[in-house]
């Protein structure tokens, strides 16, 4: 069996009840959080959750290889979810986050183009090695033409795999998961240090430029713990690898939705409830 | 459905890892109290110990979840341990002295409920999944408090977002020179979570052998202790950092020479393999 075989074919199928069981969650954790802190608190988790879900729907986008494509055996960039995500969505959350002084609107939007743009520029530099370093051409193995510019695949895809290289749709589909991811990645950001910013000068009686430092940090690190659990969720949902939005399993996202939202609100809870009780 | 893709039996059973893991780690940490009660610093570096109990546990578990090739990449697993256990190790944080029962079981229901959302919701449908992202966020929390003990001698939200810089001689608090206002937190973050999915990412394969990964993953834990072992000059004072870093040199020499020493043992040249015969009438 080879590697490319041995994938786990963990199934498209949805499991209703188990869906349920997620949003029955989900609201469960809303209500705590509604009791703990009805006002600052519930709007921050409700930021936070439309945040995790953005990051867990635009890692889908996000034309995943893994180390078949590293071998040009499949489409995609050469690399895990974690790790792409980690490089794209940070770069959005450390954009954003330079911004936030400028309020939300131009910190979400600076997040989001940051990530957009480390993925356009991460998929330029891969079609650039696979292209002129490797000698392969790029086409996609999951559709006959290219969704969005209509060049047939078939003629360049090599036999024995599935697809090589960065098709144009998959190119596009990691700039969109790249703004989403880097987008969402900012607003938990930002939820987190408004009610930090709001809190913690009571709770540690010191003033707010005193423990700026404290809250900054604090948010930073819980976003990027929160991002890093909804995109390897995300990654869990494809197995490891999707070619890009015409991916058959770019389908399953509602699973992910449920599933980002759920480990969203449970994080953000946990780091409201660090000044609140 | 899933295919176990490597079937590796040997070694010590996981269970007994993970029980050794837990206590080790929890006594450790509990025993960097000796700080509080003796009024010096100088125990700080039983929080280097805890991480390495944690490290050497947590990559069996690695070991255990990723066996059944979850498509996803061994550091991933990495990535969502540290990525749930920084989450329930802050607000642990809040409860003094009960801090590291506290991380444990708030990272434990982190851990179970990121594990029946992959297993159940996302339909991996892995029988070890539950049960190691349980495992692994708790792994994520006690190593970061491991990370906190040692570099600032405590695992309070105080004592980790209190500083002071000496300033013409006098001594003045200073919040952003502390484990979190310094985001000493996002190092410690990075150097956990490098060493805990590296020992079962270097070692899988046909050879692997679980005392070799488990002696790679206490020398990634060392090796991760010496840098924030200089760290912690900066929060702690200068005999007990000194102290950390020496254990924490010592300890890498030790487990860096066994694990040459383990990976001579397992490499094929030096088992003097001899190259595949011609078939005969070739």
């Amino acid at each position: 069996m080879t590697a490319v075989a041995a994938k786990p074919a963990a199934g498209g199928a949805m499991n209703p009840t188990a869906m349920a069981v997620g949003v029955v969650l989900l609201i469960v954790i809303l209500g705590i959080c509604w009791k703990v802190s009805p006002g600052l608190g519930l709007m921050a988790l409700i930021g936070m959750v439309v945040g995790g879900v953005l990051i867990g729907f635009g890692t889908h986008f996000v034309p995943v290889g893994g180390a078949p494509a590293a071998m040009g055996q499949a489409p995609g960039i050469a690399t895990g979810v974690a790790m792409l995500a980690a490089g794209a969505g940070l770069a959005g959350l450390f954009g954003g986050a330079w911004a936030a002084e400028l309020g939300p609107v131009v910190a979400v939007v600076t997040g989001a183009v940051g990530g957009g743009l480390m993925m356009a520029i991460t998929c330029m530099m891969v079609n650039f090695i696979y292209v002129f370093g490797m000698g392969i051409p790029a086409a996609s193995g999951k559709v006959a033409n290219d969704p969005i510019t209509g060049d047939s695949q078939k003629e360049f895809k090599s036999q024995g795999t599935e697809g090589h290289g960065l098709p144009f749709v998959s190119f596009v589909g990691g700039v969109i998961g790249g703004i989403l991811a880097g987008g969402g990645g900012t607003l938990i950001y930002l939820m987190i240090l408004d009610v930090y910013k709001a809190t913690l000068p009571t709770m540690m009686k010191a003033t707010e430029a005193q423990i700026m430092p404290i809250a900054i940090s604090a948010a930073g690190i819980f976003a990027v713990g929160m991002f890093l659990v909804n995109a390897v969720l995300t990654a869990y949902n494809i197995t490891g690898t999707i070619e890009g939005p015409h991916d058959p399993k770019f389908k399953r996202w509602p699973r992910a939705i449920v599933a980002s939202a759920v480990a969203s609100a449970l994080c953000g809870l946990a780091a409201i409830l660090i000044v609140v009780m | 459905m899933t295919v176990k893709i490597e079937v590796i039996a040997g070694g010590i059973p996981h269970p007994k890892i993970m029980v050794a893991g837990i206590l080790a780690s929890l006594v450790c940490l509990y025993l960097s109290y000796l700080n509080v009660v003796t009024n010096t610093e100088m125990f700080s570096f039983f929080g280097g110990l805890a991480i390495v109990a944690a490290l050497i546990w947590g990559s069996n578990t690695i070991k255990v979840l990723c066996s059944y090739g979850i498509g996803t990449g061994v550091p991933s697993a990495g990535m969502i341990a540290f990525g749930s256990g920084v989450i329930a190790m802050l607000l642990a944080t809040k409860f003094g002295i009960a801090a590291p029962i506290v991380a444990l079981v708030l990272a434990a229901v982190v851990g179970l409920i990121l594990g029946y959302l992959s297993n159940e919701v996302l339909n991996m449908k892995i029988p070890a999944m539950i049960q190691s992202l349980t495992e692994l966020a708790v792994v994520g929390a006690f190593t970061l408090m491991g990370f906190a003990v040692l570099m600032t001698g405590g695992f309070t939200f105080a004592t980790l977002t209190a500083g002071s810089v000496t300033f013409h001689g006098m001594s003045v608090p200073s919040y952003q020179v502390s484990f979190i206002g310094g985001c000493l937190i996002a190092t410690a973050f990075m150097l956990g979570a490098l060493a805990i999915q590296h020992p079962f990412n270097a070692c899988l394969g046909p050879g692997w052998t679980q005392d070799r990964m488990l002696m790679l993953a206490a020398e990634c834990g060392f090796l991760s202790m010496i840098v924030a072992a200089i760290m912690s000059f900066a929060l702690i004072p200068r005999g007990a950092a000194l102290i950390s870093l020496v254990i924490a040199l010592v300890g890498w020499g030790y487990t860096y020479m066994q694990y040459i020493g383990f990976s001579k043992r397992d490499a094929a040249s030096w088992l003097d393999a001899k190259p595949i015969p011609d078939v005969e009438g070739q």
